[in-house]
């Protein structure tokens, strides 16, 4: 239970931190942005547009704490402010549909990439200091060193441009209509295709390394001696013994890693022009549309606090030794 | 240094960087044109003129990439410097000290990890403007110090109440000489790994910025390689040497630095090792076992 409360005021603490971090800056912030965006919407900037942007930006003549009990209030209400590149919409409007294109994206990755990795590292855990071992392993840290923007690039050329295997842009073929029809679910199944394939082989290293020491620490344990003993079968050692119990460590990583895998979504959309958080970030910092910025890391840091939250709570279900345990 | 040289992982990581390293620091005399001057028509495919082709705006990519490996290197190093000695000064501080100090330290370290950090330095960049290497440097510390931190607070936690630490502190050496002369040497293979994985990731910080649009793209650098070459749809039209020059240049130091931090790993971490060392392990078990299986 200590254990436990100990995360979650970290969480609680990496929440006031995103959250100052967004009240702070455009305060910071030189020159005057909110004239030059006020001039970039033209005419659609209403007076009470230029009054919410004017609040938002520290312009207004209130003492600071004043202003930030509203930020405060604005966020408890789900309020991100206005965007400007898109107004009259909201930036929770906004950030909606994109949201669901990176969720899909990053759960196919996840998926994917999480059952490669379990299999691979156990598999080189397993063979350790065999020939499997000996290349998988330097390999996973190589490609761990190399950003995805290369993997994504890469793939663009050879799969997308050279060999015309899968399509390269956009979610769905933008001639179709969205339904829940088969040829639609198929054109959006082709579209993700390219982008799973860059942001997975990072993630895949990654999963492996972390499952790999794992399961050398477990493989070293008595019952796995026990269940050599017994004579099982090396397939039932190593699944119900060894990577049964290695995979505990993997959820844990699995959350941490999140807030990376998001960083990868974010250049993997750009390259790919796939319509997620990532591209909306991108469109938005072109457009200098601020409130948008904000809103997106606000909203990841939220999913991210959210899922290691969620592990926390599966952890404690499945891991009885950690009830009561303090550290 | 020289265990190092005993290792093949290690010596071809070492030969990698130093040829890049060479590259960039004697980049005005290998570079056979100026980065930034039209020489040639726009996207040639490489030639022996221009041995790796020239960019939509009839640039050298040759040029460019001996010239953007300095300031991609020089970034990325310095970066990686200031990350380390960050993430150890406040690793080292909290689990040496401990008490209130260290669960504050923690606390702010686990909840700087947890916070996406692309995403927060697309804020931070977004709010800076544009951003020339040094804006760089100081975005990608601030926000990247949290692993090294981590790792070197549970190495000093463990070291700090072994017998020669203890002994020290009796013969009367202040806290301050202690963590400094005890304790830190005991760090080093560690703040070495620290040091490396950290030019990794900001070389590749720094590469996803510049390409997304935050850097000065007018400062010739790996990632506004990258940057120019998507603005000008270079894969699109079938001029792949103007990516692939900065994306090989990326993965080789990727490789470099990966293999020579595969080596300290397996150093630091004995348990984890699969060098040769251990295939010789495997390999006399194997054979012993056929030779017990042939006598029975």
């Amino acid at each position: 239970m200590q254990a436990f409360l100990r995360r979650t005021s970290t969480y609680c603490v990496a929440l006031a931190i995103a959250i100052v971090v967004n009240f702070v800056l455009p305060r910071l912030m030189p020159g005057n942005p909110v004239d030059s965006m006020i001039a970039q919407m033209g005419q659609r900037a209403t007076p009470e547009v230029v009054a919410a942007l004017r609040a938002r930006f520290g312009l207004i003549d209130q003492p600071i704490w004043v202003q930030f009990g509203g930020y405060l209030k604005g966020l408890a209400t789900f309020d991100l402010g206005l965007s400007t590149s898109y107004y009259p919409r909201t930036v929770v409007e906004v950030l909606a549909r994109p949201l669901i294109w990176t969720s899909f994206l990053i759960t196919t990755t996840i998926l994917f990439s999480f059952a490669a990795g379990t299999l691979l590292g156990a598999l080189s855990a397993w063979r350790r200091g065999g020939k499997t071992d000996s290349i998988l392993s330097p390999l996973a840290f190589v490609v761990n060193s190399v950003p995805p923007v290369v993997f994504a690039l890469t793939t663009l050329f050879v799969f997308g441009v050279l060999y015309r295997l899968a399509p390269v842009s956009y979610a769905y073929d933008p001639n179709l209509d969205p339904g829940l029809n088969g040829t639609f679910l198929l054109s959006v199944a082709g579209h993700v295709v390219l982008p799973v394939l860059s942001l997975a082989p990072y993630l895949i290293a990654s999963f492996q390394s972390t499952m790999r020491s794992s399961m050398i620490s477990i493989l070293n344990e008595d019952y796995v001696t026990l269940g050599r003993a017994k004579g099982l079968s090396s397939a039932a050692v190593m699944f119900s013994y060894g990577v049964r119990n290695a995979m505990l460590p993997m959820l844990t990583h699995l959350a941490l890693m999140l807030g990376s895998i998001f960083g990868g979504s974010i250049v993997v959309e750009v390259v790919f022009n796939y319509p997620g958080l990532g591209m909306t970030l991108f469109t938005a910092t072109l457009a200098h549309d601020y409130p948008v910025i904000q809103g997106q890391l606000m909203l990841m840091t939220l999913i991210t606090l959210g899922t290691n939250l969620l592990v926390d709570i599966i952890y404690g279900l499945v891991d009885p030794r950690l009830k009561g345990a303090t550290s | 240094m020289s265990f190092l040289l005993h290792q093949k992982k290690a010596v071809l990581g070492i030969a990698i960087l130093l040829v890049l390293f060479v590259l960039a620091a004697f980049a005005p005399i290998i570079a056979p044109y100026s980065p930034e001057q039209r020489v040639a028509r726009s996207h040639q495919p490489p030639t022996i003129e221009h041995i790796m082709g020239t960019t939509k705006m009839g640039r050298d990519v040759f040029s460019q990439f001996v010239w953007g490996a300095r300031s991609s290197l020089s970034v990325g190093v310095a970066a990686g410097v200031a990350i380390t000695i960050l993430g150890t000064v406040i690793g080292l501080i909290g689990g040496y000290i401990g008490g209130w100090v260290d669960r504050s330290l923690d606390l702010l370290t686990n909840a700087v990890l947890v916070i996406p950090n692309l995403p927060l330095l697309i804020l931070l960049a977004a709010f800076a403007g544009t951003v020339g290497p040094s804006v760089i440097i100081v975005i990608i510390t601030l926000t990247s110090w949290p692993w090294g931190a981590r790792m070197t607070r549970s190495q000093t936690l463990a070291i700090k109440n072994r017998e020669f630490v203890i002994a020290a502190r009796m013969v009367g050496e202040s806290k301050f000489r202690a963590a400094l002369v005890e304790i830190l040497p005991n760090l080093l293979p560690l703040i070495g790994i620290n040091l490396i994985g950290s030019i990794i990731f900001a070389i590749v910080t720094q590469t996803t910025l510049e390409y997304l649009g935050f850097g000065d793209p007018l400062h010739v650098t790996w990632g506004t390689m990258l940057y120019n070459a998507q603005n000008s749809s270079a894969i699109l039209v079938g001029a792949w040497w103007d990516v692939a020059a900065p994306c090989a240049g990326i993965a080789l130091v990727g490789l470099g630095l990966a293999l020579i931090n595969f080596t300290l790993d397996e150093i630091a971490n004995p348990q984890l090792r699969s060098g040769p060392a251990l295939s010789r392990w495997v390999r006399l078990t194997r054979e012993r076992a056929k030779a017990l299986e042939a006598k029975r």
